[in-house]
């Protein structure tokens, strides 16, 4: 291996605006919110400034670790991960918020295992495959068992239940085999049992055909299902080219709930308009390519694998993320990476993104 | 098991890649849609759902008559309102509020507990000028006063019916306050205030005041003071007769415009809750239809003298008191009939048998000819809600009986406004006019006319020189006929009386019971007014349109064309007092005769009468006494005939 570079500086650079930017995003759209829960405007700014700060140092160490340290604890930290997301289903030992069991812990110290497991997932199917490349072109030898075990997961998570994550883990890991190899006619079967499968899911929980019809027509129960789609779409509409101005947001006023959260970017191209809201899908593309260079620059298969499975995970929440806020797909319930509030999320983001960092100290451009 | 080659791996991110990048030009392209082309779209709607408005209501435009006088004003009656989040002391504001309104307290802490942006509540309406001002002092944050009005009739029930009411919402009801709804009720403004989604207002942006925009005033054709005097004189009536109902109608026979209209029962419509719908609803003056009666006759009369086929001072007419037509027997009001008369004293005896001679001259076809041309059996298109189309014999039906029935006012079913306005065009020139009570909107703070309806001509029925004659002829009535009791000295009146029997349910005659009407106009060489009065079924009277209704309508017109300003005159007929050279007359034995059996004696002496039933049982002076002409008999009617025997 070669002598380590530099990480890659515009990558780290998108990576530190972003931050900002939801640091102070999130303090314009909670501060209503933080006012009228918590009596302080800056309730989440500051508890979102914390986890900003500790993120970045956990993508500072991370980026320092070598990649390849990775492959050695694959499997234990898949073996933890899958204890806790099994302990989160347990009642009073799981936390529900927003109608899911989806946290563990104590009080604020408390942590959602579907954001670690993406992770631990991502990892060991790069340290498999790259192990053995060539099982991954046998449906079952290869495919069939890594998928089953990513299924798995997503049945986990889907007890929580938390369709978001559990899209996002799948269509991550998916990318992942893809860029691996996998035969392009595997995905033709696997396109069928999907759909299968997502009507299965439609079919087990009707209130997600609610959320469809309420996506096709919000209008149609505007106070009901289409409330978010309908609130979202009244802060992005009147944003215009430039926006309202930071913090003139009238829609934070308790109209769309819980600005601070999913809902970022609908706060963002009200107040920054169409140029802040385009300017922040220019920097997630940009953070794309850079990722996606670093993948093709990487040493080995691991590095490659594990950079696009990263890199995939993260452009794919953006995109689903922004694609209910704009009424583009029904709302699902994911947040925004580096944007929205959460602890979980802002730092395992940005961890991951460490070891993207540490893989481009390595690559070969 | 093929081996992966690391280009494949590179290919598939780079597709990865480019995949990635569409999605994103496709969000980007959304977000253009979202902000640019629905935006303004949006906006519209997001405003709406961010303001919250505090309505203030616009006045109704007034109702004046012709000359402007106020009909229906109205007064201030301000709405409490309350926003609850904006409310600091619930306690203290519901105590003081409940003592201004007079209501419980407990009704207002309800109110200021609904978890709703803007409460309004039934007690909070229409308050009176006292409670606004005292609840503009207390200052209360979350309580405001919106600007709202009641109507006021300064008039108490003065043309109620044509009016009609507005119900809370300020919406009208029934009238003219319903069929010009959409102008007089204006457009509400609005206080409206940027709101977050808990109601509470939103700092740094101001509220907007929306002026309300008054309703345009509504002028009628209708005369105050004529119609004060049509009031006046139902009201007498009323009291008088005690009748089932009773209407009357002026108007100005050259234009069409009504001057004056009222029915009984009445009602004040402040308080329209508490009489039965059907009173407010039916205006009767044109809702109801009835057989006109006699008056009908002035319809055959104007088109015998059209086609020219009488003389009235030449021909001549024998009446036997029985006419027969197609093998039935139609009786002349009077017993024995008038024996030999010239059409004119035809007319002012309203012989039945004469008027039949005149229609079977006309036959069917001419006949319904000008019934129709005259306007009936069609509306008079008169612009109030609520009028009826009456009915006429089918013309394929008419038999000679049909055809002799109608030449004397039986067997059809007219409105009063239709007869008015067949009158109008007998006696003004020949012109059928549309009548109209809309004289035009005004604008209520200029006070411009806005809209202006013009007079309408519908058609000419009869030619001038017809008119002139019918005038003359229906003066005679009323100085010679059976309309003396309308002459007024020094206003040429002309009219015709009309005692119309009334169909019961089960489809016959009802007995002694009658709506007896009269209609009249003056002056009769130049009309300016034509009214029309009926009472339905009078108590305690002789039901014959000369006797009750004829004077009534002679108070009408005298005092009605005073206030018009039309200056007396001496050049008319004399009034011709009953033969005052004749000998004595020796009072007729009446005991035991019916109503309808006596009215044949009315033309030498005036009938007094008191009871109810339907026979004389006594009567002063006595049988055999001599008396002069036109002297009056007292009548006692009984159901049981006293029987001396």
């Amino acid at each position: 291996m070669k002598k380590e570079q530099k990480a890659d500086w515009l990558l780290t650079c998108c990576i530190v605006i972003l931050v900002v930017i939801g640091v102070l995003m999130v303090y314009s759209a909670s501060s209503i919110w933080a006012s009228y829960r918590f009596n302080d405007h800056f309730y989440f700014a500051k508890r979102q400034l914390l986890f900003a700060t500790v993120g970045l140092a956990a993508m500072q160490g991370v980026s320092r670790i070598p990649y390849h340290s990775w492959r050695r604890y694959a499997k234990p930290i898949l073996l933890s991960c899958f204890i806790l997301l099994a302990m989160v289903l347990i009642p009073g030992v799981g936390l529900v918020r927003g109608g899911a069991r989806s946290w563990i812990g104590i009080g604020a110290f408390s942590i959602q295992p579907a954001e670690f497991i993406k992770l631990a997932l991502l990892i060991f199917l790069a340290d498999v495959i790259s192990d053995r490349q060539k099982l991954i072109t046998h449906f079952f030898k290869g495919f069939a068992p890594l998928l089953l075990l990513v299924m798995f997961c997503f049945g986990l998570i889907m007890l929580q239940p938390d369709l978001g994550t559990g899209v996002v883990l799948v269509a991550a890991c998916l990318t992942l085999l893809f860029a691996a190899g996998a035969q392009i006619k595997h995905f033709v079967f696997l396109a069928f049992i999907g759909i299968s499968g997502f009507a299965g899911l439609i079919i087990s929980a009707p209130y997600r055909i609610d959320r469809i019809t309420a996506f096709i027509n919000p209008w149609e129960d505007p106070l009901g299902n289409g409330f978010q789609i309908i609130q979202s779409l009244y802060a992005i509409g009147p944003g215009g080219l430039f926006g309202n101005g930071f913090g003139q947001s009238l829609q934070k006023y308790f109209y769309l709930p819980e600005p601070h959260n999913d809902f970022i970017f609908a706060i963002i191209a009200e107040e920054l308009g169409f140029i802040g809201a385009t300017g922040v899908l220019i920097i997630f593309s940009l953070l794309l390519w850079r990722g996606v260079r670093i993948a093709l620059g990487a040493p080995d298969k691991f590095g490659a694998l594990l950079a696009i499975g990263i890199v995939a995970m993260i452009s794919l929440q953006v995109a689903i993320n922004i694609s209910v806020v704009i009424g583009l797909i029904p709302v699902t319930g994911i947040t925004l990476p580096f944007l929205s509030y959460g602890g979980s999320s802002l730092t395992l983001t940005l961890a991951s993104m460490g070891i993207v960092l540490n893989i481009s100290r390595h690559c070969y451009y | 098991m093929k081996h992966v080659s690391h280009v494949t791996i590179r290919k598939r991110i780079v597709a990865v890649f480019l995949l990635a990048i569409a999605v994103f030009m496709v969000m980007a392209i959304r977000l253009m849609i979202v902000q640019f082309i629905l935006g303004d779209k949006l906006t519209d709607q997001a405003e709406t759902s961010w303001s919250r408005d505090i309505r203030f209501e616009a006045k109704r435009g007034k109702i004046v008559d012709r000359n402007g006088e106020v009909l229906v004003d109205n007064v201030s009656a301000p709405t409490v309102m309350f926003v609850p989040r904006q409310v600091d002391d619930k306690e203290v504001v519901a105590e003081a509020i409940a003592t201004i309104l007079e209501v419980d307290q407990d009704l207002i802490t309800e109110q200021l507990n609904k978890n709703i942006s803007i409460v309004r509540f039934p007690e909070g309406r229409k308050l009176n000028e006292d409670q606004a001002l005292a609840i503009q002092q207390l200052g209360f944050s979350g309580v405001y006063l919106a600007e709202d009005s009641k109507r006021y009739y300064p008039n108490d029930r003065m043309l109620a019916h044509v009016l009609g009411f507005s119900g809370i919402d300020n919406q009208g009801l029934v009238g003219l306050e319903l069929a010009h709804n959409e102008e007089i009720s204006g457009v509400s403004g609005k206080l409206s205030f940027y709101s977050d989604a808990k109601g509470r207002r939103l700092p740094g942006l101001s509220d907007t005041y929306q002026e309300p925009v008054d309703g345009k005033d509504l002028k009628l054709t209708i005369d105050y003071a004529v119609q004060s005097i049509i009031e006046r004189e139902l009201d007498i009536a009323e009291a008088t007769y005690q009748p089932d109902g009773a209407w009357a109608i002026a108007v100005n026979p050259n234009t069409g415009a009504i001057l004056g209209m009222s029915s009984r029962p009445n009602f004040h419509p402040d308080d329209y809750q508490s009489v039965n719908s059907e009173i407010y609803n039916r205006n009767l003056p044109i809702w109801s239809t009835y057989e006109p009666g006699s008056t009908f006759k002035i319809i055959t009369l104007a088109a015998a003298l059209e086609e020219q086929l009488i003389d009235l001072e030449k021909d001549m007419y024998y009446d036997t008191g029985v006419i027969e037509v197609g093998g039935a027997k139609l009786h002349c009001w009077k017993r024995g009939g008038h024996g030999s008369q010239t059409y004119l004293e035809v007319v002012q005896n309203s012989c039945n048998p004469g008027f039949v001679s005149l229609g079977q001259a006309l036959g069917k076809d001419l006949m319904f000819d000008y019934v129709d041309a005259f306007g009936f059996g069609e509306k008079s298109g008169v612009d109030l809600a609520g009028e009826s189309t009456g009915i006429i014999f089918n013309r394929d039906r008419v038999g000679p009986v049909e055809l002799a029935t109608t030449a004397f006012g039986q067997g059809v079913s007219v409105t009063p406004i239709q007869q008015v306005m067949a009158v109008s065009a007998a006696v003004n020139g020949g012109y059928l006019y549309q009548p109209y009570i809309v004289d035009s909107y005004l604008d209520p703070i200029s006070m411009e006319t806005i809209e202006e309806t013009a007079p309408e001509v519908k058609r000419q029925v009869i030619s001038e020189q017809t008119s002139e004659e019918v005038r003359l002829a229906l003066e005679s009535v009323v100085a010679k006929g059976t309309g003396r009791g309308a002459y007024v000295e020094g206003y040429r009146v002309g009219g015709k009386t009309g005692t119309a029997q009334k169909v019961g349910t089960n489809g016959r005659y009802l007995e002694n019971n009658h709506i007896v009407s009269f209609i009249g106009f003056a002056p009769a060489d130049q009309p300016e007014i034509v009214v029309y009065l009926a009472v339905d079924n009078p108590k305690n009277t002789v039901q014959f349109g000369g006797v009750v209704a004829a004077p009534i309508v002679g108070n009408i017109i005298e005092d009605s064309l005073s206030a018009l300003g039309v200056a007396k005159r001496d050049d008319g007929l004399e009034k011709e007092y009953q033969w005052p050279n004749q000998p004595l007359v020796e009072v007729p034995d009446l005991i035991g005769l019916t109503q309808q059996e006596m009215v044949s004696y009315l033309t030498q002496l005036s009938i007094e009468a008191v009871g109810e039933g339907t026979f004389v049982i006594e009567q002063a002076p006595a049988p055999g006494e001599k008396v002069p002409m036109g002297d009056t008999i007292r009548l006692l009617f009984g159901e049981k005939v006293n029987d001396g025997s």
